[in-house]
């Protein structure tokens, strides 16, 4: 008989579960031996296949797929066909324009990433990023980038991929598990983005090296409550749909942890 | 030429027979280029596996209207021939050379529907979307599909792996 989750714990390794989804499974793992196995099956299966180079086409077909399509576009095109070889080796006229908008494309994603560094430059800019960040963490597979526990594994982790080295622990035992940790970009800076589950409510604790500027000590924006602080040169913003009292909960015992820190 | 070598393979395993999948794949392409026009949206390669699977539907519904059902020991011999030339020297392949080509047996044995999804997730790494794409299935049948086939995948390769113990020095 298969564990009912079998399911969603396949889903789960594909990367297909959102965050809530994803963090249920987790749970789910630390307590049923059968899933956990599942994971392991899953993880040879996945080895096993991936391990072989894939397959290129042979060159012969390569080639007399390409002199097709280039007889094809010059039937449609209803003129002989070009006759040097060199550069034409794709001939769809769409795929060029396809490519044309790829770079389009790539330019507005410039564009916008232009503007949110500039409009970062103000407190509004920067509440916006974070929800952003938010909202995209509970997005599929996009939660953690290490998925622990253990502080002692998240903490090390952000030494390579962020600019700060922010304070982590589980309060498990207090009702705020910690779930992982995960880099974040904005404001030029390599942000940390340190992720606790409370109750059905993920948590982000966001952190990154400050510049002096008026943030608000708490506010909410779209729905979504942000509390600030700073320890040191690090600021720090805790976002959650959670209630005020919660959100302030994980925030006294992250600040008590942190003030103690700097101490020793 | 974009996702050729996709097309290809994915062919390949469909058809279990490298000549069988270079015809689908000219036969897609061909179908692919005079259609380029009503392509909507932006995932160009499982769109055209989408065609190369309709292209190989297509091939197998003709063989069996001429009454050519390969019987599949037939085919899985065959694909034997192309994918798995039996070695001049077995000793002189590598370990891993030899689970590649036990993984290519355990794989051509396998059910069709199962063969595919397990490809196209593993081989390919399309998500449970364009996999639903590209077989015309909803997402919720990929998935159970897809632990199905990978369970089949296991018990198939624990029985070969049994029933033909191997020398490993």
């Amino acid at each position: 008989m298969q564990c009912a989750e079998s399911l969603r714990v396949q889903a789960r390794f594909d990367g297909e579960l959102d965050a809530l989804a994803a963090a249920e499974i987790e749970r789910h793992l630390e307590r049923c031996p059968e899933c956990r196995a599942l994971v392991e099956d899953l993880e040879r299966a996945r080895t096993l296949m991936r391990a072989a180079p894939l397959e290129a086409a042979p060159p012969a077909l390569r080639a007399r797929v390409s002199r097709l399509l280039d007889e094809e576009g010059a039937a449609e095109r209803g003129r002989p066909r070009a006759l040097e070889r060199g550069n034409r080796t794709w001939r769809w006229p769409s795929f060029w324009s396809g490519a044309v908008a790829g770079v389009g494309a790539a330019a507005c994603a410039a564009a916008v990433a232009w503007w949110f560094v500039f409009s970062a430059a103000s407190p509004d800019g920067l509440l916006d990023d974070l929800i952003a960040a938010h909202v995209r963490s509970l997005m599929p597979a996009h939660l953690t980038d290490v998925v622990s526990t253990d502080r002692h594994t998240v903490k090390p982790w952000f030494a390579g991929h962020a600019d700060v080295s922010p304070v982590v622990a589980d309060f498990a035992d207090q009702g705020y598990r910690l779930v992982g940790g995960r880099a974040d970009y904005f404001e030029g800076h390599r942000a940390a983005a340190v992720v606790y589950e409370h109750g059905p409510h993920i948590i982000n604790v966001f952190s990154w090296a400050g510049a002096q500027r008026g943030l608000p000590g708490r506010t909410t924006r779209n729905g979504y409550h942000m509390v600030f602080w700073r320890i040191g040169n690090v600021e720090y913003c805790a976002v959650s749909d959670t209630g005020w009292d919660e959100l302030e909960g994980l925030v006294s015992r992250l600040r008590d942890l942190g003030a103690r820190d700097a101490r020793d | 030429m974009p996702h050729l070598d996709a097309a290809y393979r994915f062919a390949r395993w469909l058809t279990r027979s490298g000549q069988e999948a270079e015809d689908v794949v000219q036969e897609a392409l061909l179908r692919a280029f005079r259609a380029f026009d009503t392509l909507r949206g932006t995932d160009v390669k499982g769109w055209l596996l989408a065609i190369v699977r309709n292209c190989h539907a297509t091939a197998l519904r003709q063989q069996q209207r001429r009454g050519f059902v390969p019987l599949p020991s037939q085919e899985e011999a065959d694909f034997g021939a192309t994918a798995l030339a039996a070695p001049p020297d077995p000793e002189g392949y590598s370990i891993a050379e030899q689970e590649r080509r036990r993984l290519t047996t355990v794989l051509a044995g396998l059910g069709a529907e199962h063969r595919e999804v397990l490809v196209l997730r593993e081989m390919e790494d399309l998500s449970y979307r364009e996999i639903a794409a590209v077989t015309q299935l909803p997402i919720g049948t990929v998935m159970s599909r897809l632990a199905r086939a990978r369970a089949a995948l296991r018990a198939s390769w624990l029985k070969d792996t049994s029933g033909e113990p191997r020398a490993v020095r």
